[in-house]
């Protein structure tokens, strides 16, 4: 038993005869692709068709963001009910999917909702990176997508689809108009504070490049592990060291819970005021964060006591529903289903006709909780109003109380108003 | 950094290495006496955090919470023992492997589908939730408490393991189980005894660690892997290798991410591997141990 | 190490060449599938093929040398980041991102190899996911050249040759490249592992002092077979790649190398045939089963908890005593 025995029992004929083999295989393919592929002929008409609407619903249902995945769920449920569970005539369907957090097997989810189930769309997808991964897919195969979270700049920008729509936000949204009010409003000097992650950093550059525009200084940025920060007691020592005005955060989920609670154990609450883009402190955090989270001030598109007639119904259905408070994620996929039943009404049912569902898409407005929605043209991402919002104890429940309105924006399109951070 | 932030973060590098340790302990004590590397070990720690949540919740008291939610989760981890481990002890260490990391699955879906999948936190109890002054700045009292706790427990465990007639069973089974076996020890009963005090150990970690890392989905698995680091760095199922390997981690996470924030993800990792590199067993163990 | 020994652990492709070109039916099975499968089954089927590659290579490790990697998923991801940078950057021609992949990786292999096989059981275990972590970690700060969190887009290559040219846009080409290279690689892993090197890899397994004692330079065998096995991994990344268009850190995670563990030992550790249908159960499990309920992780706990206790040897195992006691009644 020696080397030369196991070199000879590979020998060079072997081997280049298995390579043949496998092009062998792979022309077969091409073969069979060309001639075996069936003629996709639609010529069913386009009315009177009352078979049921199928939407794919791709949202996390396990996992670290399986509260957003419930809470989406849930608002397209409120939505669906509205119209009695019809769209353009007909049933709508639901197929549910478990996004979980794996870009890649969430993309086989997408793969078996449109292809084994042939669903007319999918909405949902909480996770930026599982929204990068479907991308491709979906615009190539001109398969329609509907985001109702993931905010990853780039879906409005370099990656844009026309098949993809968003009816969340994106990263570069609110965290720019804060900008220009935090100067004016909380501080000039401003230490950051974000994940190590694309949106982390996403946000954190949309909020540096109106802040220091509007006079701003930052005097630090601050990227913390991801995706796990651990104990973040070292970084509250960095904060005081910084001896900055004011602190402004995104963080999210368990990330929040742990950021917040440490501010306020190492007291500095009290010293360095603590602001953030909305979801450092929004619904689904807030009861856990409780005094924690009293005074900070955050920006995002929507705020549970918003004072419209949209928001109150919606807020009244979902505490119906599910006995809880509604949260931005709820909003969003509330939205996603408005959208999407707008589209499907537009061609009556045929969705078939992509062409004018598409168009019927972009043009969508409706009221929705979060105020006037509408989509930018350009983007495919919405116009949102933004919403700075300060956290006030009422009772013995926590809630965001609005107290300025910045002005709309959509995402610019391009990376021309952003400062990078890192 | 001034010398006033210095002395913070040391004693924040203290605060998060005796948490490690807790987490730990048990990990190690497990390996040493029944050579298994048990994977459920941080689904044990969240289990016990999301008992002791229950019960702070029903009774009002946490500290209620900190000395039951480790014995209800003991017995659980005597039943995995009774019923599953001990038909392994034969087997290689991957059978081990596969039936503690089914175990965790289990635990965690149980888990999700009795406490939710939002994220809780449990307050800081009572007469601990000020801060007190060190270096001129304020610091969380609870915090200093954890640093007092993990000492008395590590103490504790020295004096079980050395001076009592169990300690005295559990060495000479962890040194030669067959030996130990002839001279009468009753080692099935001494495994069970370690397995459910590991698993308390590890709901007690979840308990002490809740007002300061919470409790979600998912920090089943970020704790297993510290701890496993923890435990190997310090050398398999030798507790003072625990205790200075988690002085180790815990320093180096903490001077990590407040020096060196771009590399604090791998700074962890660096020092496992360094260490493993030069020392293979571990920095307190004799022997190597080879899987099979 | 007897022959009789040797025999008995010897790969289906091996037995198929010594018992009948039958047992070479479920390749065509695999091969006529597309025809009749619908498209959604195919892509599922590519990927348990991809994966099944990505645990055979593992199976090399554990089940052959006795070398339980956790860190599998780094070359998996190595190979998925490498078909990345060689389709963006080079070129799309498969005949010129495949050797750049697999020699990359290699030369990656052959790095953390020779560190981490300095050590051996639970330390090389743990060293092993040490090199996969820091890559995760890598993948995610490097964002300049992985792409960050946001990962990178994979070009779909085609095959050139001068004038000769097989596109493999379609799913259905891509399918057949998988097939190819599923089929190439149980050949040539079952040529390995029967072959005099994989007895020696064995001898090393059962008892690494008595072959050093014989004069066997182990840790050279060690570090080849390590190396084998990050090659084929890594080739089943760049499949898995091009096949979702897509890579991203998540390929690193650990739970992806925890993944390829249960895939050899529920399968069968040291058979390459086990592997191939633990990937298959898993890769079921975790696709279909989360579509069907929620709690598809309590049925993959139980599942292995059952594999563990009442079948040690795997599925293989299983087949093998169901086939015994069909054929004793007769005998």
């Amino acid at each position: 038993m020696t080397n030369d025995d196991y070199s000879s029992a590979l020998t060079r004929r072997r081997f280049l005869r298995a390579v043949l083999a496998g092009s062998a295989l792979v022309g077969a393919g091409a073969l069979l692709n060309s001639c075996g592929a069936p003629s996709a002929g639609t010529s069913a008409p386009a009315t009177a068709n009352t078979t049921p609407l199928k939407i794919g619903l791709l949202v996390p249902s396990s996992d670290i963001y399986a509260v957003l995945g419930a809470s989406i769920t849930q608002g397209m449920q409120i939505a669906f009910a509205q119209v009695g569970n019809e769209a353009g005539g007909r049933p709508i369907e639901i197929i549910s999917e478990d996004e979980g957090t794996k870009p890649d097997l969430a993309l086989q989810k997408a793969r078996k909702l449109v292809e084994q189930d042939q669903v007319a769309l999918v909405a949902g997808v909480v996770s930026s990176g599982v929204a990068n991964a479907l991308r491709d897919y979906f615009h190539d195969g001109q398969k329609l997508l509907v985001l109702a979270n993931a905010g990853a700049n780039a879906l409005a920008r370099k990656a844009k689809s026309p098949y993809i729509f968003r009816a969340s936000f994106s990263n570069w949204q609110s965290n720019w108009q804060m900008g220009t009010w935090a100067a004016a409003n909380i501080g000039k000097r401003a230490m950051l504070s974000a994940p190590d992650y694309a949106a982390g950093k996403e946000m954190l550059s949309a909020f540096r490049n109106s802040f220091e525009a509007a006079g701003g200084e930052v005097v630090q940025v601050q990227l913390t592990p991801f995706p796990n920060i651990g104990d973040p007691a070292p970084f509250m020592a960095q904060i005081r060291d910084a001896a900055a005005d004011f602190v402004y955060a995104f963080y999210s989920g368990a990330a929040s819970v742990a950021f917040v609670k440490a501010y306020s154990d190492f007291g500095l609450a009290q010293t360095v005021p603590l602001a953030g883009v909305g979801f450092l402190v929004e619904q689904d955090v807030l009861p856990q964060l409780a005094s924690a989270a009293l005074n900070i001030r955050s920006a995002l598109h929507w705020a549970a006591p918003l004072d419209n007639p949209e928001n109150k119904a919606f807020t009244t259905a979902y505490q119906k529903l599910t006995n809880q408070q509604p949260n931005v994620f709820a909003v969003q996929g509330y939205d996603a289903a408005r959208l999407i039943i707008e589209g499907v009404n537009a061609v009556q049912g045929d969705v078939s006709q992509q062409d004018i569902l598409l168009k019927a898409l972009g043009a969508a407005t409706f009221a929705s909780p979060r105020g006037p929605f509408k989509l930018d043209p350009n983007t495919n991402n919405p116009i949102n109003p933004c919403y700075v919002r300060e956290v006030r104890q009422a009772g013995s429940a926590y809630t965001n109380v609005v107290i300025a309105m910045l002005e709309a924006a959509g995402d610019p399109g391009d990376d021309s108003k952003d400062t990078p951070v890192a | 950094m001034t010398l006033d932030t210095f002395v913070i973060q040391l004693t924040n590098g203290l605060v998060f290495s005796l948490l490690l340790f807790l987490i730990a302990a048990g990990l190690s004590l497990i390996f040493g006496l029944m050579d298994v590397v048990n994977l459920s070990h941080g689904a044990f720690y969240l289990l016990g955090a999301y008992v002791g949540l229950s019960i702070t919740r029903w009774t009002g008291s946490f500290w209620l919470a900190l000395l039951f939610s480790p014995l209800l989760v003991a017995v659980i981890g005597l039943v995995v023992e009774r019923f599953l481990l001990r038909q392994l002890y034969r087997r290689g260490h991957l059978d081990q492997v596969l039936c503690t990391f089914g175990v965790g699955l289990i635990l965690a879906d149980v888990m999700r589908s009795v406490w939710g999948s939002y994220v809780e936190s449990v307050a800081i109890p009572a007469p601990l939730d000020g801060q007190i002054v060190i270096g001129g700045l304020p610091f969380p009292v609870y915090r200093l408490a954890v640093i007092v706790f993990g000492l008395l427990i590590a103490l504790g465990l020295w004096l079980l393991i050395e001076r009592t007639l169990v300690g005295a069973m559990i060495r000479a089974g962890v040194n030669d189980a067959q030996m130990a076996s002839a001279l009468g020890i009753n080692i099935p009963r001494l495994f069970a005894l370690v397995f459910a005090g590991g698993t308390a150990l590890a709901a007690l970690g979840g308990v002490a660690a809740s007002p300061i890392l919470n409790i979600y989905q998912g920090l089943d698995s970020e704790i297993l892997i510290l701890a496993l680091v923890v435990v190997v760095i310090g050398g398999l199922g030798t507790l003072q290798g625990a205790f200075w390997a988690s002085l180790i981690v815990g320093m180096a996470d903490v001077f990590g991410k407040a020096l060196l924030p771009e590399f604090s993800v791998f700074v962890t990792y660096a020092i496992m591997a360094g260490v493993l590199l030069v020392r293979p067993q571990g920095l307190f163990r004799r022997e190597q141990t080879r899987l099979a | 190490m007897t022959t009789e020994h040797a025999s008995s652990l010897r790969p289906a492709a091996v037995l198929a060449a010594q018992r009948g070109w039958w047992r070479l039916l479920p390749l065509v099975a695999l091969a006529l599938l597309p025809l009749v499968a619908p498209p959604f089954w195919r892509s599922l089927t590519l990927e348990v093929l991809a994966l099944a590659i990505f645990a055979m290579s593992l199976d090399v490790l554990i089940g052959y040398t006795g070398l339980v990697s956790f860190g599998h998923a780094a070359f998996l991801g190595f190979g998925a980041y490498a078909a990345a940078f060689t389709t963006e950057r080079v070129s799309e021609n498969l005949l010129v991102v495949l050797p750049i992949c697999l020699a990359s990786v290699a030369l990656y292999a052959v790095v953390v190899g020779f560190l981490a096989l300095r050590t051996s059981g639970i330390s090389f275990l743990m060293l092993t996911l040490a090199f996969s972590q820091m890559l995760f970690g890598l993948a995610i700060r490097w964002s300049r050249v992985t792409g960050g969190s946001d990962g990178l887009s994979v070009a779909r290559p085609h095959i050139g040759l001068g004038a000769w040219q097989v596109p493999l846009g379609p799913d259905l080409d891509l399918y057949y490249l998988v097939l190819a290279a599923f089929a190439a690689s149980w050949w040539l892993l079952s040529r390995l592992v029967a072959s005099p090197f994989g007895h020696t890899l064995r001898g090393i397994k059962e008892n690494a002092q008595r072959m050093q004692a014989l004069g066997y330079r182990t840790r050279r065998f060690e570090l080849a077979a390590f190396v084998v096995a990050a090659v084929f991994a890594g080739l089943a990344g760049m499949l898995l790649a091009m096949h979702n268009r897509y890579v991203s850190p998540d390929t690193f995670a650990w739970t992806t190398s925890g993944q390829g563990i249960i895939m050899v030992i529920v399968g069968g550790a040291g058979t390459l045939v086990g592997p191939i249908l633990g990937a298959l159960l898993v890769h079921l499990l975790e696709s279909v089963g989360s579509s069907a309920t929620e709690s598809w992780r309590l049925i993959m706990g139980v599942v292995f908890v059952l594999f563990v206790l009442f079948a040690p040897k795997g599925i293989i195992g299983i087949l093998r005593r169901l086939r015994r006691s069909k054929e004793s009644p007769r005998a």
